[in-house]
């Protein structure tokens, strides 16, 4: 069963309800089962033996995009999401993961097969990317709008010490995550010229693995826990570092919440995760202590924001990122409405609900639309994706808000 | 247990994918926002009035319990299955059909969630003033069913004061209309103000047609901060006696302020006895002659300080902390119940007193919550469902302030309802007499007593 401390949860619950229109995914469905409140008291009836794990309860598990929203509003302080990530944990003690998520975290979690797979998969995917139907899509994504591959891992493209352009103001060690590496090769680039441009030498550790966020989060602990314990020590090698930065907010809200979590409910050591949490930052809170006008230039347009739930709500940054975008001369910011509501991809979520994942899709995007922004800009890849994978015809650029400053930072 | 033949002709109104049976839809069903469960037979989710007329029919054939259900934010078990049989989810028949500026009125499906009502409107420079703590998840179909009344109550009244007229559902599957869309009608008997706070004992709600306000330009709050409770509850006696009449009056004791500050971290001062949120609406010149008046009264009666919001963003966020009380109790103690006894304004300093001692007496936690303007009290009592010992402290407390309540010209209930938990008390407040009529007044509506069965008429002692 899970851990003591978060059985206890589920009696803080009083079903006030105030989860339920806050939930992306219960305002679509309207069906109780769909609602934290309702998943909670489910769990609460596993718990006292009254019900057991069934194929239902698993299902309804699932239908979850994991975007944390009850949990920053319930008044109780219920650990809503906590309790999910859990119990979807214990769920496959008795289930399987089904086959494409088993296929992806297989590939994730090993150190030969991703390599392996993301060759192949430059060598021949973009190519045959390129004879798919037009209109098909995968999940809630058009298949005329998945990345390229990029040419070259991005850990291939740079050596492990990369020095700044003057004298180096600081250190810090750069993790660029699964998708910088292999698809948004533009994002890392613009990361590390920005650090580089900035003063800051950045180490590039060349055997970090994947965060491992999408595996734990389906519930693979065990299957996780090798990648975790590769990346922990990786960042110890390295003394004398202001930071660890992080462009995606995913692996950053691994970095930052889930590790020590995840360990400690395992049972194993948490310090060297309690010490990575504190080292890792998300680039725009790195760069909130530079003065960056006298780099920029001025951008044309207007750029609207999109909250990540990884950043917003699992990392608390709201401000950062909008600070950057609005410091760039020339560019006019607009906030949209409901910018913090989750875009409706949460991640591999998509893909197994993807009717339900374009209608919440559907209002971002409008809202997006009703800004008259020429630009989105997000911090999250699973959230660029779905972005732009919805936008159809649209001629509105997603992009990271690095990509924007390296931009008005010019050539380096 | 519901014959599965008579389930699959249920089906074939609705359809499979919105009639459910599965273990985990009928728990999810089971419960409100009180500690009451009770496990349904099946789920329907009409989305249309003549789904909604074609299964009470079958159900009146079949001799089938159906019992009405919202978002399930009620505190008293009125929507669910008490004696199973089948319940009838609104949330999918939630529509917003029309807003009329003209006539400043609207017709909405039963399901819409209140605050997304209220969104609505506003966004038209409209206003729908009943707001109960529970906006944001309770439903306005729940709300004309119960009556709800809220936090806006000192000044705009409650949820009857604003509906105009109905299409219901009988038990028997005939629909019917009540009310006009006029502001004015005295056709007949008032069926609409008859069925709203009926508690889904009497008919089926489809439509709901409400009267709307046009918009106040603007509002203000005051935080009032006081070092005795009692002084709080003072000023609220004092400026309705004086004949001000803000928007809301919420007082919440030390205890509330405290599980609040800690889950929204407002600044709000921890070593305050209580505090008086008052909100003033109207045109600019009210709010500038009314807030500083009522800001002199809070002073006279020893309020510590009085801070007016400084921003609409500050509104919201202090509001929507009060609004999350309830939940907010939670963090002290995993469960809590929430009395509703309301009492003459004049009276709720000494019934704020009684009810403390009364909890002291029999070592129950205890909070104090209050709709202040309308006498409205929501004593908290904290406690952990699992430990019968404490719960059974827990009856008698309430109990003896039911009792207490009752002496001073007070009211079972102010909002919330009867339920299944007060349904014990009523013949303290109400008379054989009066006890007889609603039962033949139910018996009229429903002959075959299969509409919400198990409710507080039933239920209480004959």
């Amino acid at each position: 069963m899970i851990a003591k401390e978060l059985q206890e949860e589920v009696y803080n619950c009083i079903k006030c309800g105030i989860c339920m229109n806050a939930c992306p995914v219960y305002k679509q469905l309207h069906v109780e089962g769909a609602a934290p409140r309702g998943k909670v008291q489910l769990i609460k009836k596993i718990q006292e033996g009254k019900f057991d794990i069934s194929e239902g309860f698993k299902n309804l598990l699932y239908t979850c995009l994991l975007c944390e929203t009850c949990t920053v509003n319930c008044p109780s302080g219920v650990k809503i999401d906590r309790l999910f990530k859990a119990m979807r944990a214990e769920v496959l003690k008795k289930y399987k993961l089904p086959l494409l998520k088993r296929i992806m975290s297989t590939v994730l979690s090993s150190d030969q097969l991703l390599p392996f797979c993301m060759f192949w998969g430059r060598t021949l995917g973009n190519p045959l990317m390129a004879l798919l139907p037009k209109n098909g899509k995968i999940g809630a994504i058009s298949f005329s709008k998945l990345p390229k591959f990029n040419g070259k891992p991005l850990m291939d493209q740079y050596p492990e010490i990369i020095s700044p352009s003057g004298k180096a103001q600081g250190r810090v060690i750069y993790f660029p995550g699964c998708a910088n590496n292999f698809l948004f090769e533009n994002v890392g680039n613009s990361t590390i010229k920005v650090l580089q441009r900035l003063g800051v030498e950045v180490v590039f550790p060349k055997d970090l693995k994947c965060c491992s966020l999408p595996i734990f989060l389906s519930g693979a602990r065990q299957m996780a826990l090798s990648n975790i314990k590769s990346n922990l020590s990786a960042f110890s090698r390295y003394d004398n570092v202001d930071a660890i930065i992080v462009d995606c907010a995913t692996c950053g809200a691994a970095f930052k919440e889930e590790y020590v979590h995840i360990l400690g409910e395992m049972g194993e050591d948490t310090k060297e995760a309690q010490k990575v949490k504190n080292k890792v930052m998300d680039i725009s809170q790195y760069l909130a202590k530079f003065d960056l006008k006298k780099y920029l230039q001025p951008l044309k347009g207007r750029v609207t924001y999109h909250d990540p739930c990884h950043l917003v709500r699992s990392q608390k940054i709201k401000d950062e990122p909008r600070a950057l975008l609005k410091q760039i001369p020339g560019l006019d910011f607009a906030e949209m409405v409901g910018a913090d509501v989750c875009c409706g991809g949460g991640g591999t979520f998509q893909l197994d609900h993807p009717d339900i994942s374009v209608s919440i899709t559907k209002n971002k995007i409008q809202s997006i639309r009703n800004t008259g922004a020429d630009t989105v800009a997000s911090g999250c890849p699973g959230c660029r994706l779905q972005i732009n994978g919805n936008l159809g015809n649209e001629k509105i650029r997603v992009v990271h808000p690095i990509e924007l400053l390296a931009e008005a930072m010019g050539k380096v | 247990m519901i014959r599965p033949e008579v389930i699959q002709k249920f089906v074939s109104i609705v359809g499979k994918d919105r009639c459910k049976t599965s273990p985990e839809d009928l728990l999810t069903h089971s419960y409100d926002a009180s500690i009451l469960e009770f496990v349904p037979d099946a789920i329907l989710f009409p989305v249309s009035t003549e789904e909604v007329s074609r299964i009470m029919a079958l159900a009146s054939a079949e001799n089938v319990f159906v019992t009405p259900r919202g978002s399930a934010s009620g505190l008293g078990g009125e929507c669910l299955a008490k004696k199973g049989g089948i319940l009838l989810s609104f949330t999918q028949m939630n529509k917003i059909l029309e807003i009329n500026t003209e006539n400043r009125y609207a017709i909405v499906e039963p399901g819409i969630v209140i605050a997304d009502f209220q969104k609505a409107v506003e966004a038209v420079n409209l206003f729908y003033p009943p707001d109960p703590g529970s906006a944001t998840v309770a439903s306005i179909g729940g709300a004309v069913m119960m009556n709800a009344g809220g936090m806006r109550g000192i000044k705009y009244g409650v949820t009857r004061d604003y509906l105009l007229g109905m299409e219901i559902v009988l038990p028997s599957g005939e629909v019917m209309k009540t009310g006009t869309i006029t502001a004015k009608d005295v056709t007949g008997y008032d069926l609409t103000r008859l069925i709203c706070g009926s508690e889904g004992t009497l008919a089926i709600a489809t439509k709901i047609t409400v009267r709307l306000l046009p918009k106040p330009k603007a509002r203000r709050t005051l935080l009032a901060i006081y070092d005795d409770i009692d002084d709080a509850g003072k000023t609220v006696a004092k400026i309705v006696e004086a004949g001000i009449i803000p928007a809301t009056m919420e007082l919440m004791d030390k205890t509330v302020i405290k599980a609040v500050e800690e889950a929204f971290h407002l600044g709000l001062p921890l070593d305050a006895a209580a505090l008086l949120l008052i909100d003033v609406d109207g045109d600019d010149a009210t709010i500038e002659r009314q807030s500083p008046l009522i800001a002199e009264f809070c002073q006279g009666q020893g309020a510590r300080n009085v801070r007016t919001s400084s921003s609409e963003e500050e509104n919201v966020q202090l509001w929507a902390a009060r609004r999350a009380a309830f939940g907010c109790i939670a963090r002290l103690r995993p469960t809590c119940l929430i009395e509703d006894a309301t009492v003459p304004v004049n009276q709720m300093v000494k019934a704020i007193k009684k009810v403390k001692e009364i909890c002291e007496r029999n070592n129950v936690q205890i909070a104090v919550l209050a709709h202040a303007g309308d006498g409205n009290l929501h004593p908290l009592m904290l406690c952990d469902q699992r430990d019968k010992e404490e719960m059974a402290r827990v009856e008698k407390a309430m109990d003896e302030f039911v009792e207490y309540a009752m002496t001073i010209g007070g009211t079972l209930s102010g909002e919330h309802g009867i339920g299944v938990n007060k349904a014990k008390y009523l013949p303290q407040q109400l008379s054989a007499t009066s006890l007889k009529i609603q039962r033949g007044i139910k018996n009229v509506f429903d002959p075959q007593g299969i509409l919400n069965p198990g409710s507080f008429l039933e239920v209480s002692p004959k």
